[in-house]
């Protein structure tokens, strides 16, 4: 077999344009997903259980189930309800409500983490239940949950390479399709597979900075 | 409007689609557990080759998205010679790339240890093999179960990837139902409750092997 | 004195880096002797224990036991770190009781007890466990032989850690400060088996903060500080007649501490 990395280069725009598109799908899904994850997670600790079910059963249903096939319920299924989306839209839909459920369990933890006696003198003082969240647990749970965060949103990088299957033209769509036009089957995923690798390793050591900066700033603050 | 009796009719094909999921899953994490265990083991020996091997290993599977890691095990394996039916190739991949979670997890257990359970053993005259095999596997798997249960609905979910390179399982019947009969949101909607149903169970095994445990944590 | 000693530790150096935790130590132990080893914390008692058990390698310096050498061989005046064989092999009568218990949870009381019975020494499953329900008749748990650890209580939980050790039919026993971890009402069910131990001539060293439990059994005290021994004889002496600055400062923090029930007339005079 013979290796042309020109293929590479030749369609370097295209290539480009696919990783741009990917770590724009990958921020706005986390981003949304994160939104997602902290509204459900308030709303399943603080009202009744009534409200809650429904929620519960979304994050159990979103854990229990493959990402592919929830893609396929929104994009494929999305007309049955009146909702044509695109595919990219639905992929980040798709990736939000998928990462919303995963961080709502986080969040979730991360609450039940502060020690009750801090909220019941919060409460002794008169302050109100939405600033107990934001002073008083939001601050301290951040740092607690900030590890496990950071891996969902690691992980949630990789699952953007799904949304080929559902073909919005991110990195993975567009060198497969350089792949299959050219039969440069080798050159091309090789390359998919460094790119992808690449990415999270230098990903994940951001994080891992981020978290010791943070522990280091609490452990200040903390005296 | 909502068409029930599509559902009906081929249920009991998905059913029979899920069998080879289950199939797929389980057998790629058993093959995962056994090449986890020996890059945990690489990664926590004293050999500088074995950690490096260990590390390389653990980096790559999970660094580089499963569905990559399918597409070049399906498209590059026959252009270095190797011809394996395509459900072969796309265990093997699942079973590499679980094998480098179970790796983390096995070793998060075993440092998980209190250094002292060790020391004891020490100190009542175990050897180093007895001190392995009775106090620290039996420890670290106790330790690790809840995450080796996760790991294998993880693979579950994750085999449904695999209809991407042509493997038929239940996500590949679930899109040739779909698509030949117009009704995807009820034919997806109900491969997602198999899964859901088949990671339940799983769950519940799990929760089971659990509370066999239990009692040593009572209290 | 007459006898040899059963450990015999001569100018022993602890360094962790270049952190020196201790400095030169020498320390016999005889026959039948108890030997309370107290000091403030980060005086370096607990490493100097660890290190007669070996679970410290110490940096300079010799232990023995029972005449061996523990842990090195001198091969024209060089040491050499023998295998881990053969230092199970020389501490092989050591009993060695633990701060945290380090029971092992997947385990019962009966487990924890006959296990290294069957493992180390390679006694039958069925006399294993006739020797270890004994032990545990003997620290007064027989009745929780089934119970794994988490179900039994901290005072409890040191018991069986005693009975494990014993079940070795150690010529010796290391107690690492064995009641720290305990609640205060749990205290004194422990210190009552290690003084019943006392009491049937087992040879004992015992790192500790009990001070009412060394002046009534210990025959020797030793006060550690800034890793050397800075005091050391009959607790009498040691107690009441020491001249040592730390150590009277040592005491009086101790006794300050607890005067509400030791009579504030225990204390030394200052």
């Amino acid at each position: 077999m013979t290796f042309n990395p020109a293929i590479l280069t030749d369609n370097w725009r295209e290539i480009f344009d696919g990783m741009v598109l990917t770590i724009l799908i990958w921020i706005a899904g986390t981003a949304i997903g994160l939104v997602i994850g902290l509204a459900v997670a308030v709303i399943q600790l603080f009202t009744n259980r009534w409200v809650a079910a429904p929620l519960t059963l979304y994050v159990a249903v979103m854990r229990g189930t493959p990402f592919l096939i929830q893609l396929f319920v929104i994009y494929y299924g999305g007309p049955f309800f009146g909702l044509d989306l695109t595919p990219l839209v639905a992929g980040v839909a798709g990736l939000a409500l998928y990462g919303g459920a995963y961080f709502s369990e986080i969040f979730r933890a991360g609450f039940l983490s502060v020690p009750p006696g801090q909220i019941e003198a919060a409460r002794m003082m008169g302050i109100g239940r939405l600033d107990i969240v934001r002073h008083v647990q939001l601050p301290q749970m951040l740092v607690i949950i900030l590890p496990a965060l950071a891996n969902m949103t690691v992980l949630l990088s990789k699952e953007t390479a799904v949304l080929s299957v559902i073909t919005v033209n991110e990195l993975t769509s567009v060198v497969q399709s350089i792949g299959s036009t050219t039969f440069a089957f080798a050159e091309t995923l090789l390359f998919l597979a460094l790119v992808y690798w690449a990415f999270l390793e230098i990903v994940t050591a951001a994080a891992r900075r981020l978290e010791k900066r943070v522990g280091r700033f609490m452990l200040r603050t903390q005296g | 409007m909502f068409n029930t009796e599509i559902i009906v009719k081929s249920l009991p094909m998905l059913l029979q689609a899920s069998v080879w999921t289950v199939i797929y899953s389980l057998t790629s994490v058993a093959i995962g557990f056994c090449i986890g265990t020996l890059m945990c083991a690489a990664g926590l020996s004293a050999s500088r080759l074995g950690r490096a091997v260990s590390a390389f290993y653990v980096s790559f599977f999970r660094g580089v998205p499963l569905l990559v890691q399918l597409l070049i095990s399906y498209y590059c394996l026959p252009l270095i010679g190797v011809n394996v039916p395509s459900s072969v190739a796309a265990v093997g991949t699942l079973a590499l790339c679980t094998g480098a979670y179970i790796a983390e997890i096995l070793r998060g257990g075993f440092l998980g240890i209190p250094p002292g359970l060790i020391e004891a053993a020490r100190m009542v005259g175990l050897s180093r093999a007895q001190i392995l095999t009775r106090i620290e596997v039996p420890l670290a798997v106790r330790f690790t179960l809840p995450s080796l249960v996760n790991e294998t609905t993880m693979m579950v979910k994750a085999s449904s990837l695999i209809s991407v390179v042509g493997v038929l399982e239940l996500t590949r019947l679930a899109q040739n139902i779909a698509t030949s009969t117009f009704q995807p949101l009820e034919i997806y909607l109900t491969a997602g409750a198999i899964y859901f149903v088949i990671n339940g169970a799983i769950t519940l095994a799990g929760e089971f092997a659990e509370s066999r445990f239990r009692m040593e944590k009572a209290r | 004195m007459a006898e040899r000693p059963i450990i015999d530790v001569r100018g022993v150096w602890k360094r962790f880096g270049d952190v020196e935790v201790l400095k030169g130590i020498d320390l016999a132990i005889a026959k039948s002797e108890v030997t309370c080893i107290i000091g403030p914390s980060g005086s370096g008692k607990s490493t100097l224990l660890r290190c007669i058990a070996f679970l410290e390698e110490y940096s300079e310096g010799e232990i023995y036991i029972e005449g061996e050498l523990l842990g090195f061989s001198l091969e024209n005046g060089k040491r050499r770190r023998v295998s881990d064989a053969e230092v199970a092999r020389v501490r092989r009568n050591v009993g060695f009781v633990f701060q945290q218990f380090n029971l092992w949870p997947h385990m019962t009381a009966l487990e924890n007890v006959a296990a290294p019975l069957k493992l180390a020494r390679g006694i039958a499953r069925e006399d294993a466990e006739k020797r270890a329900r004994r032990m545990l008749e003997k620290v007064g748990l027989s009745h929780r032989a089934e119970a794994y650890p988490s179900q039994l209580s901290g005072g409890q939980q040191q018991r069986v850690g005693i009975a494990r050790a014993l079940a070795m039919e150690p010529h010796i026993m290391l107690f690492d400060e064995p009641t720290s971890a305990l609640d205060p009402e749990l205290v004194g069910e422990v210190l009552q088996v290690m003084r019943d131990l006392a009491g049937e001539g087992m040879t004992m060293a015992v790192v500790t903060h009990e001070m009412g439990f060394a002046a009534q059994v210990a025959d020797t005290v030793v006060f550690i500080d800034h890793g050397v021994i800075a005091a050391s004889g009959s607790p009498q002496q040691v107690f009441r007649h020491e001249e040592n600055p730390r150590l009277r400062q040592f005491l009086q923090n101790y006794f300050e501490r607890n005067v509400f029930w030791q009579g504030s007339d225990a204390a030394p005079a200052s």
